[in-house]
C-alpha cells in the first residue's frame, strides 16, 4: 500500500501538469506558432528577424531537406493532416502539390502583393487568378564563365548559340583537356530552360485538359543542337557536381555554365580557390530571335491547407518577400530576389564572391531577370518527368543513342503516367 | 511485487504459478510408462474451473508480447501494403487542375508493374549482381573461416577482429568510400595503372558496374558471414577431427571432407541470408547513382519501389511492386531451402 499511494499521486500530479500546460498554450490567444519547412541556411537568419519584429507571431523553422526531398515529406505529411503552416516549394514542384490538395489557395489574402513582382514572376506561383505561393527567388539563366580561362585561352564570350559551337571548337583545340561546357544528362531543369528559351511549351493546360509538349520542335532543335557538340567531342556528356566534374571545375577545364543566377554561389561551394575568376554573361539565344530567358529553379512560400491561420501565414510570407532585412539576407547569401524590391536593393550590393571581380554583374543579372520567356507552366508530375528524362538521357549518353529519341521517351512516360492517374492529355 | 500486490484478487500471476506446479510435478509421468495417453488428460484440467481456465490461457499471455509486436509491426503493416496494393491515386475533376483521391482500383496496380519491362529489367540486373556478389561472399567467407579454424592459423583474433571489421561499417558509408575509389580523378588503383601507362580502369562504365557493386557488398559481407561458418566450424566435436588426422587425412581433406559437410547447414542460412540481401539491394546502386550515368532510377526493383513510392508520390504503386517482390522472395527462398534441405539436413527432418 506504501508504495501505491505515492504512485497514484504521481500520476495524479503528471495529468494535472499536462492539463495545466495544456491549458496555458490554448489559452494565450495573443501568438500565433507557425511551423515554416525551408532548406538553406540563409531561412535562419530571415526567420529570427520576423520573429524580432512580429512578437504576436512566432514562426518555428524546420528544414526537412532540399526541394525534392522537402516536396516528397510534404505530401506524406499533409496527407496525415499535419503539414506545416507555410512552406518553401520549388516552382515545378507547386501544379503537383495543387493536385495533391497540399496547398491553399490565397488569392484573397494577398492583396496587392501582385504589384512587386514581374507579371512572369507572379505567373510562377499563380492559375486561372488562383495564387498557390509567393514567390521567393528566381534563377533567370546566365553564362556562368570562367572569365581567367577564358581571357588565358584568348576566347570571346558567345553571344548566341552558334557563337557557343564555334567556341567550344576553339577551346579544345587550345586546350585538349578543356571542355566550354558539360551537357548534364541528369538536369531536368537545366534542358527545360533551354527548351522554354526556344520557345518550347512543355506542359500546358486548358480547362483540365493538358497537353504535353516536351517532345515538341523546339525542344527537338536543342536537343539536337548539344547532340552534335557531344558528337563533335566539344562538349563533356557527364553528370554536373560530382567529385569528378568538380575536380575538374577546380582544374580550370570546365570554362561555362549556362544555368540560374544561383550558380555563382554553387561554384563558389566547390571551387573556392578561383574567387574573382569568374563572370557572368547574357545567356546566349539563337541568332535573330528573342534574346529573352527561362527560369532555372527557385522558390516559393507557400501556406498550405493544413495552415490554421492563413491571416497570419500570409504576413509572414508577404514579410519575407518584401521587407529590406529578409531581402538583405537572401542577397548577402548568393540568393536573387523575386520581388522587385528585393532585386533593386541587389543591384547596389556586391557582387558574389566568385565573380567578385565584375563590375557589371549585377546590370546583366537585372537585365535577364526583366527579360524572361512569359507563362512557363509546369506539369502534374514534374517529378516523374524529371527522372523519366534523367534515364532516358543517361542511356542515350551511355549508348550514343540519339538525345531526340531519349526527348520523345520521356514524353511518352509522362503522357502515359497522366493518362494512368486519370489526367485528361493530348500529347 | 508479489508480496506487495498479496489479497484474494492478485490476478493471474498466483494462478499461472499454481497452475504450473502440478504440471512440473507430473512432468516425469509419461517418460513412466505412461506413454501418450497421459496427454490427452493433463493433470492441471483436471483442478477446477478457476485453474483450468488459468491453465488454457496461460499459453496466451506468455504468448502477448510477441503476438503485440508482431501484430503491431508485421502482421499491421503487411496488411495495409496489401490494401495499398489495390488502391490508386487517380484524378477526379476538383480545383484548377483536378485533383488526385485515392480509389478502388482492384488489381490495375498488379497489372502495370507486371508488364512494365522495366520493373523487369531491374530484377535482370539485380540476378547478375547477385550472380557475381553471392558466391563471392560466400566461397571467401568459408575460405576465411577454415583458415581462422585450422590449427596452424597465427594471429587468428586479429584476423577475425579485421575481416569482420568491414561489416561494421555501414552499407552507405562503404558505397561513398569505393565510390570514390572508382571514380577516375580520385581512384587509387586508376592512379597506379594510369602512372604503369596502361589508363584507368573504367571502374563506373559499362558492364563493370556489376563487378565494382558486387564488390562493396562483398567487402560488407564477408566478415558477417565468416562469423556464422567459423562459429560453426567450432562447434564440430573436436574428436571428429582427432579421429580423422590418426587415420591419417591431411587438413586438406579434413577441410574438405568433414568440416564442410557439417558447416553445411551454415552455408544453407548464410546462402539464404545472401539471397534475401541480394533481393533487397539499394544502397549500393543509390549511392554510385550520382556517380555514373550506368545506373537509372529504376536500377533494381526495390530503386523502383522507392521511385513510385517517394518520388512519384504513388504510395499505390509501390505497394504493388513491394507485394510482387515479397512474393519473389518467399518463392526463391523456399525453393533454395527445399533444394538444400534434403542434402543438408539429410534424414534428420
Amino acid at each position: 500500500m506504501r508504495v501505491r499511494i505515492p504512485r497514484r499521486l504521481a500520476a495524479l500530479a503528471a495529468v494535472t501538469a499536462l492539463l495545466s500546460s495544456c491549458g496555458l498554450a490554448g489559452g494565450d490567444d495573443d501568438v500565433v506558432t507557425l511551423d515554416f519547412w525551408c532548406w538553406g541556411d540563409l531561412q535562419t537568419a530571415r526567420v529570427d528577424a520576423f520573429n524580432a519584429a512580429h512578437p504576436d507571431i512566432q514562426v518555428r523553422r524546420t528544414d526537412a531537406g532540399g526541394g525534392n526531398d522537402s516536396a516528397t515529406k510534404l505530401l506524406t505529411a499533409s496527407r496525415a493532416g499535419n503539414a506545416p503552416d507555410v512552406t518553401c516549394v520549388e516552382y515545378q514542384t507547386i501544379p503537383a502539390l495543387v493536385v495533391s490538395d497540399v496547398l491553399a489557395d490565397i488569392a484573397d489574402h494577398v492583396g496587392g502583393l501582385a504589384d512587386e513582382f514581374t507579371d512572369e514572376t507572379w505567373q510562377l506561383t499563380s492559375f486561372e487568378g488562383q495564387v498557390y505561393g509567393v514567390p521567393d527567388d528566381v534563377g533567370p539563366m546566365v553564362l556562368l564563365y570562367n572569365r581567367a580561362r577564358f581571357e588565358e585561352l584568348g576566347l570571346a564570350v558567345p553571344a548566341t548559340w552558334e557563337e557557343f559551337a564555334e567556341v567550344a571548337a576553339e577551346a579544345r583545340e587550345r586546350d585538349p583537356d578543356t571542355y566550354v561546357a558539360t551537357f548534364s544528362p541528369t538536369e531536368f531543369g537545366n534542358f527545360a530552360g533551354l527548351a522554354q528559351q526556344g520557345g518550347a511549351t512543355w506542359w500546358e493546360v486548358d480547362d483540365r485538359r493538358w497537353t504535353v509538349g516536351i517532345d515538341d520542335e523546339a525542344s527537338q532543335r536543342v536537343a539536337g543542337y548539344w547532340q552534335d557538340l557531344i558528337d563533335r567531342d566539344l562538349v563533356n556528356a557527364e553528370p554536373l557536381l560530382t567529385p569528378e566534374w568538380n575536380n575538374r571545375v577546380n582544374r580550370g577545364e570546365v570554362l561555362t555554365w549556362p544555368a540560374g543566377l544561383w550558380s555563382p554561389s554553387v561554384i563558389y561551394g566547390i571551387a573556392e580557390g578561383q574567387a574573382g575568376d569568374w563572370a557572368i554573361a547574357p545567356l546566349p539565344h539563337w541568332e535573330g530571335e528573342s534574346d529573352a530567358v527561362a527560369f532555372q529553379g527557385g522558390s516559393a512560400l507557400s501556406v498550405t491547407n493544413d495552415a490554421e491561420n492563413v491571416e497570419a501565414a500570409v504576413e509572414f510570407v508577404s514579410w519575407m518577400e518584401t521587407a529590406a532585412e529578409s531581402t538583405d539576407v537572401q542577397i548577402s547569401g548568393g540568393q536573387y530576389p523575386a520581388s522587385l524590391s528585393g532585386q533593386e536593393a541587389a543591384v547596389l550590393s556586391d557582387p558574389p564572391t566568385l565573380t567578385a571581380g565584375q563590375d557589371d554583374y549585377w546590370d546583366v543579372a537585372t537585365a535577364a531577370a526583366r527579360n524572361t520567356v512569359p507563362h512557363i507552366q509546369w506539369g502534374p508530375n514534374v517529378t516523374t518527368a524529371n527522372d523519366a528524362y534523367a534515364d532516358a538521357f543517361s542511356a542515350a549518353i551511355r549508348d550514343r543513342t540519339p538525345l531526340t529519341d531519349a526527348l520523345a521517351r520521356t514524353q511518352r512516360e509522362v503522357v502515359a503516367e497522366m493518362e494512368r492517374v486519370g489526367f485528361p492529355v493530348t500529347g | 511485487m508479489s508480496e506487495t500486490t498479496s489479497g484474494p484478487a492478485s490476478g493471474p500471476a498466483t494462478d499461472l504459478a499454481a497452475g504450473a506446479a502440478p504440471a512440473a510435478v507430473s512432468a516425469p509421468a509419461p517418460d513412466s510408462g505412461s506413454g501418450n495417453g497421459a496427454r490427452g488428460a493433463p493433470p492441471p484440467r483436471a483442478g477446477g474451473g478457476r485453474r483450468g481456465l488459468g491453465g488454457f490461457l496461460a499459453p496466451y499471455v506468455f504468448l502477448t508480447p510477441a503476438l503485440a509486436l508482431f501484430v503491431a509491426f508485421l502482421a499491421i503493416p503487411v496488411g495495409y501494403a496489401l490494401y495499398l496494393s489495390v488502391q490508386g491515386l487517380r484524378i477526379v475533376d476538383e480545383g484548377v487542375f483536378g485533383t488526385r483521391s485515392e480509389v478502388f482500383v482492384g488489381f490495375a496496380n498488379y497489372a502495370d508493374i507486371l508488364t512494365d519491362s522495366t520493373f523487369w529489367a531491374g530484377f535482370g540486373r539485380m540476378a547478375l549482381y547477385g550472380v557475381i556478389g553471392v558466391p563471392l561472399t560466400l566461397g571467401a567467407a568459408l575460405l576465411f573461416a577454415l583458415l581462422l579454424d585450422y590449427g596452424g592459423a597465427r594471429a587468428r583474433r586479429f584476423s577475425r577482429a579485421a575481416i569482420f571489421l568491414p561489416y561494421a561499417v555501414p552499407g552507405v558509408i562503404a558505397s561513398l568510400l569505393w565510390g570514390f575509389m572508382y571514380l577516375p580523378s580520385t581512384s587509387p588503383f586508376s592512379h597506379v595503372t594510369e602512372e604503369l601507362g596502361l589508363g584507368g580502369i573504367p571502374f563506373l562504365d559499362g558492364g563493370w558496374i556489376f563487378p565494382s557493386l558486387a564488390n562493396i557488398a562483398v567487402w560488407g559481407g564477408i566478415g558477417f558471414n565468416m562469423i556464422i561458418i567459423y562459429t560453426a566450424l567450432r562447434g564440430i566435436p573436436p574428436e571428429l577431427a582427432d579421429a580423422a588426422r590418426i587415420d591419417g587425412c591431411s587438413e586438406w581433406r579434413l577441410a574438405l571432407r568433414i568440416k564442410v559437410p557439417l558447416v553445411a547447414p551454415a552455408l544453407v542460412l548464410t546462402g539464404l541470408f545472401s539471397l534475401i540481401g541480394t533481393l533487397q539491394v539499394y544502397g549500393e546502386p543509390t549511392m554510385l547513382r550520382p556517380m555514373t550515368v550506368e545506373i537509372d532510377q529504376t536500377w533494381v526493383p526495390l530503386m523502383y519501389i522507392y521511385r513510385d513510392g517517394f518520388i512519384r508520390d504513388d504510395l499505390p504503386m509501390a505497394a504493388a511492386g513491394s507485394v510482387v517482390l515479397a512474393i519473389g522472395t518467399l518463392v526463391l527462398s523456399l525453393a533454395l531451402l527445399r533444394v538444400t534441405q534434403r542434402r543438408t539436413f539429410g534424414g534428420a527432418q
